[in-house]
């Protein structure tokens, strides 16, 4: 009986803790009230309203009027900003965010192992995330395809993705792609390729088959539309199928690398092959090429500072994003990092403070940039009439060292509350109380396996990272 | 809590001790059940009723049938009878070290040859790993004497298959009874196995997101193939001849949903990303292991996805260390969940069988069951979840699974009922054979009780001698090998055997916690020194080992 008792105890905590978990499931008006409005797009606005309904910005303006059931939210000496948009991170991802095996893994997909329980998403949700592009890692040539989501924590999994973000798919350069499968063991041939030449070979190469790959199938088109009974359609190439869409400029190519030469050498090989590479990831010597870069139209996803980490970065200065953003070229900062996703604002701030990029172009690299980037600008990335309302209410400016994201919402959903979070602690608290008294949660008696004693190393941390061979 | 262990490793000494043993005869004998109480399964229970056994099979079952004369009769007053139970996935009988030939690894290559990928003569061009057509049948070793601690638990059939690879292989229902192989089969394919863990070679796939790109690939090249078969069958004039390919000629019946396809999937995102590959596809799919099924049981329902239920239930294997982070809520929770996924699935209405999630004691299969029953299973769905429900899934319902007029004799005998902790397992029958339980009787002081199988296990944790399946985690390559470990008190010996070489073990030394050693691996003209430290825990050995790069991990499995 007593056993009953503490057991229907934990039933209602658990159903507490999941209705806190669960927020605004109705998609009802929300209302705004008087914060400073930082647009990302025209200019800050005092003492501004915005009416958000069917979770799409609906009206911008003062004094704006609210149904009886309208959600009021009052953000009186509040900032208010679009969602942050992350243009690298590996978040969500179950399993190794590298298919080591082949130095070109475009068949592979982040979409097959997306975890939507990463608890990592719900502290970026803290830090003012709401979308983020989520990569295969840098250990290829050619990586796989990517994610673009929006982090709704506590949806199902096939919530998370933007449905009409244009696909993309990973490129590495350097030394990651050429270092991979290092040192070799012995009975292995060491994975080509092992230099900058090879890697560049190793790209040509594909895009090579993937345009025979390409002939192949118009072959075989033309032969059935000859009715031609004998005609047998070639092997459905997973590998090829994505180079083929790069080809026909319906997927975007989102290539790491540090170095100034090799990033000219895939916007020449793009050149040759007629795409254009949709974002240079890392790219801390891109300053060296600003105006190849703009000329092409290619967008550039840095870390502010990170000057000299590696040999690869040595010429890394703080003036990166200036010197691109004054080139003309679209610039947006991101983490790769489940740690720094957290305050990408500050990481914008830093680039006023050096070259003196203009407060609301530093903020668009957070925001607008990488949704144009994406290619998911129509729908986010700004506060604008028409656009997702994704958005992130701050205590203070966000490019404070002072400010934290008080509310951050996702199309007019609430996905995290600072006041309800904490709140909550007290009862998740004694849930985890009541679930550690259970006999299954009690560490055993006597034998049992060691238990898992945190790292020093801090994990996952951009591309220094120990979990996967620092390919990320 | 310490009564309920004391009472349980009673309760297993009394069944290791006294195992039920085979009646000596050959030839199936007639038996007749009598005053019994039948609990059929298929219909509702007979309070008092006779069951007659013949050749094997269930010849009448009922109230008032008639005990024939040459009936060896036995008395079943205050004993229950149910049908025999089937552990819906296992790898009984199977040879614990199967290994398979060296292939040809080219269907998924990409550009690279692969270094040992030998052009053999076989005809698959797929990996290993990615072989759906190695069939457990195969592997199987005849002899009942393996089967006898599950016997003893009241089980009489199960689901085998191997755990190796992606592709697990081709599943076989068998009897856990008969000297040859062939007696022990009762369905041959049943269905084949996923397991979503990449390989370990070295060759494509070594990701989880790689792991989904290989299937869906050898999907469409096995669509592909049946294509041009169709075609070259009607007329092959102006076709080249589609190549023979025995991994491929093996999924095609998987997707024409001849064939189920079992993945194992516990966690609820797992379960989503089987069926998503399911759907994709149109597979006939079926879930195995299950713990967050209750998570998606809707969509379970809606995709009409049985589940293969573990009742192994999940709990804290870590002991605690004041330095150790705290246990996330997450798996906290989901321990206390699991036992009630039964009671969801049959309230969503999704078909369930459970299977023993390769728990190390069988006897906790019962005991877990009545968990769910606690946790609000009704008791006939967790009797039928082991029974009938597994028949059907497996498609041998007309043979097995309840009891029947003309079904195989397969049956469970108990004194109290079976979910009980007090319950006492009297007879099993496998085939009509019969294996009786003996009375307890008291050992004498100072003799030592031994198995068939001659399993004795001793309890001191420091027992780590034998020989290990162990995996050497580098990064991106992992290494496999055998590590032989001689214990003589705390002295260790032995050798760690890889593609390196052979290392010799060093200053071995076995602590109550684990044991270390040095050793040397050649590697590029140098000398490399490691040392090694690990520890044992049941059949699972795990460690590190540590050399000028830094530690590495290692684990691995016994050989049995």
């Amino acid at each position: 009986m007593k056993k009953f008792t503490a057991f229907f105890l934990l039933q209602i905590l658990l159903l507490t803790a999941f209705n806190f978990a669960v927020f605004g499931q109705t998609k009802k008006e929300v209302l705004i009230r008087n914060a400073t409005v930082i647009t990302a797009i025209h200019g800050n606005l005092e003492n501004t309203d915005i009416l958000i309904q069917n979770g799409k910005i609906a009206r911008i303006g003062k004094n704006l009027k609210a149904a009886s059931n309208t959600q009021v939210i009052d953000a009186s000496g509040k900032f208010v900003t679009p969602g942050i948009i992350d243009c690298h991170s590996h978040a969500m991802m179950d399993g190794s965010v590298n298919e080591f095996s082949y130095s070109v893994t475009s068949m592979v997909t982040t979409r097959d192992i997306l975890n939507p329980t990463d608890i990592s998403i719900y502290r970026a949700l803290a830090g003012g995330v709401t979308a983020a592009n989520l990569l295969h890692g840098s250990a290829n040539s050619i990586g796989g395809q990517n994610t673009v989501v929006k982090f709704k924590y506590g949806r199902a999994v096939e919530d998370f993705p933007v449905a009409d973000a244009p696909p993309g798919i990973k490129f590495a350069l350097g030394e990651n792609p050429k270092q991979t499968n290092q040192p070799t063991q012995p009975g292995r041939t060491p994975r080509y390729p092992r230099t900058r030449m090879g890697v560049m070979e190793t790209i040509r190469d594909a895009f090579l088959r993937a345009r025979d790959y390409r002939r192949a199938l118009d072959d075989y088109r033309a032969k059935v539309d000859k009715k031609d009974k004998t005609a047998v359609a070639p092997r459905r190439e997973l590998e090829l199928e994505p180079l083929v869409e790069i080809l026909e400029g319906k997927r975007l190519v989102h290539s790491h690398g540090y170095r100034s030469d090799e990033l000219l050498n895939v916007l020449l090989l793009a050149d040759e092959f007629g795409f254009r590479v949709a974002t240079l990831q890392h790219a801390l010597e891109a300053y060296k090429i600003a105006p190849e870069i703009a000329k092409r139209g290619t967008g550039v996803s840095i870390f502010t500072d990170s000057w000299g980490y590696k040999l690869e970065a040595f010429d890394a200065i703080p003036y990166n994003a200036y010197i691109l953003w004054k080139n003309g070229v679209n610039v947006s900062i991101n983490s790769d990092s489940e740690e720094r996703i957290r305050r990408l604002n500050l990481d914008a701030a830093k680039v006023e403070k050096y070259g003196g990029v203009p407060e609301e172009e530093a903020l668009k690299m957070i925001t607008l940039n990488p949704a144009k980037q994406l290619g998911i600008d129509k729908r986010t990335g700004s506060i604008e009439q028409g656009k997702d309302a994704d958005i992130v209410i701050w205590n203070a400016h966000p490019f404070s060292v002072y400010a934290r994201a008080d509310m951050t919402m996702i199309e007019g959903e609430v996905f995290f509350d600072r006041a309800k979070d904490l709140a909550n602690r007290d009862a998740l608290q004694r849930e985890r109380e009541t679930l550690e008294k259970l006999d299954i949660n009690r560490p055993p008696g006597s034998g049992g396996t060691a238990p898992k004693i945190p790292s020093e190393k801090r994990q996952a941390d951009r591309d220094e990272a120990v979990g996967d061979g620092g390919n990320h | 809590m310490k009564e309920i262990i004391l009472r349980f490793s009673v309760a297993i000494f009394a069944l290791i001790s006294f195992g039920l043993s085979a009646s000596a005869q050959n030839r199936a004998e007639t038996f007749a059940i009598t005053n019994a109480r039948i609990v059929t399964v298929s219909g509702a229970p007979i309070e008092r009723g006779i069951i007659v056994i013949r050749d094997g099979l269930i010849e009448s079952v009922g109230a008032g049938v008639r005990v024939p004369a040459d009936a060896r009769t036995i008395d079943g007053a205050g004993l229950t009878v149910y049908p025999g139970f089937i552990d819906a996935l296992t790898n009984l009988g199977l040879s614990s070290q199967t290994v398979s030939q060296q292939r040809g690894g080219q269907g998924l290559q990409i550009q690279i040859q692969q270094p040992q990928a030998s052009q053999s003569q076989s005809s698959s061009n797929y990996p290993d790993g990615l072989q759906p057509e190695q069939m457990a049948f195969e592997q199987l070793k005849a002899g009942e004497a393996q089967f006898e601690t599950v016997r003893n638990a009241g089980f009489t059939s199960a689901l085998t298959v191997s755990r190796e690879g992606i592709f697990n292989g081709q599943s076989a229902v068998i009897n856990l009874a008969g000297d040859t192989v062939s007696a022990m089969i009762i369905k041959s394919p049943v269905a084949e196995h996923i397991t979503f863990t990449p390989l370990r070679t070295g060759t494509f796939p070594t990701s989880l997101m790689g792991t989904f790109a290989a299937l869906r690939q050898m999907f469409l090249d096995a669509q592909r193939l049946q294509g041009i078969q169709k075609m070259y069958a009607k007329d092959p004039r102006g076709i080249k001849r589609p190549g023979e390919d025995k991994s491929l000629e093996a999924v095609i019946p998987i997707l024409n949903r001849e064939m189920p396809i079992v993945f194992n999937a516990n966690t609820e995102r797992e379960i989503v990303r089987a069926l998503n590959l399911a759907k994709e596809f149109n597979l006939n799919a079926i879930i195995a292991g299950g713990q967050e099924a209750g998570k998606v049981a809707d969509r379970l329902k809606a995709q009409k996805v049985p589940v293969l239920l573990s009742l192994n239930f999940p709990k804290r294997t870590a002991t605690a260390a004041a330095e150790a982070d705290p246990e996330p809520i997450e798996l906290l929770r989901l321990r206390a969940e699991t036992p009630q996924t039964a009671a969801r699935l049959a309230q969503a209405g999704v078909k369930f069988a459970f299977q023993s999630g390769g728990m190390q004691n069988i006897g906790d299969f019962l005991l877990n069951a009545n968990k769910a029953v606690e946790r609000g299973l009704t008791r006939e769905a967790a009797i039928r979840a082991m029974t009938l429900s597994a028949a059907e899934i497996f498609g041998v319902e007309n043979r097995l699974g309840s009891i029947e007029r003309g079904k195989i004799a397969n049956l469970v005998v108990s004194r109290g009922d079976i979910l009980a902790k007090d319950k006492q397992i009297t007879q099993v029958f496998v085939d009509g054979k019969l294996f009786e339980q003996k009375l307890p009787v008291k050992p004498a002081a100072g003799t030592t009780a031994t198995t068939a199988s001659g399993a004795t296990q001793t309890s001191a944790a420091a027992n780590v001698g034998g020989t290990y399946a162990i995996t050497i985690e580098i990064p991106g390559q992992p290494l496999t090998g055998t590590m032989i470990l001689t214990q003589q008190g705390t002295d260790l010996t032995g050798n760690v055997q890889t593609q390196l070489g052979t290392s010799t073990v060093k200053d071995g030394k076995v602590t109550p916690d684990g044991f270390s050693f040095t050793s040397t691996v050649e590697f590029g003209g140098s000398t490399i020194e490691l040392t090694v430290n690990g520890r044992v825990t049941g059949n699972q050995i795990s460690g590190t080992m540590t050399g000028p790069q830094g530690p590495i991990p290692f684990s691995g499995t016994k050989n049995p």
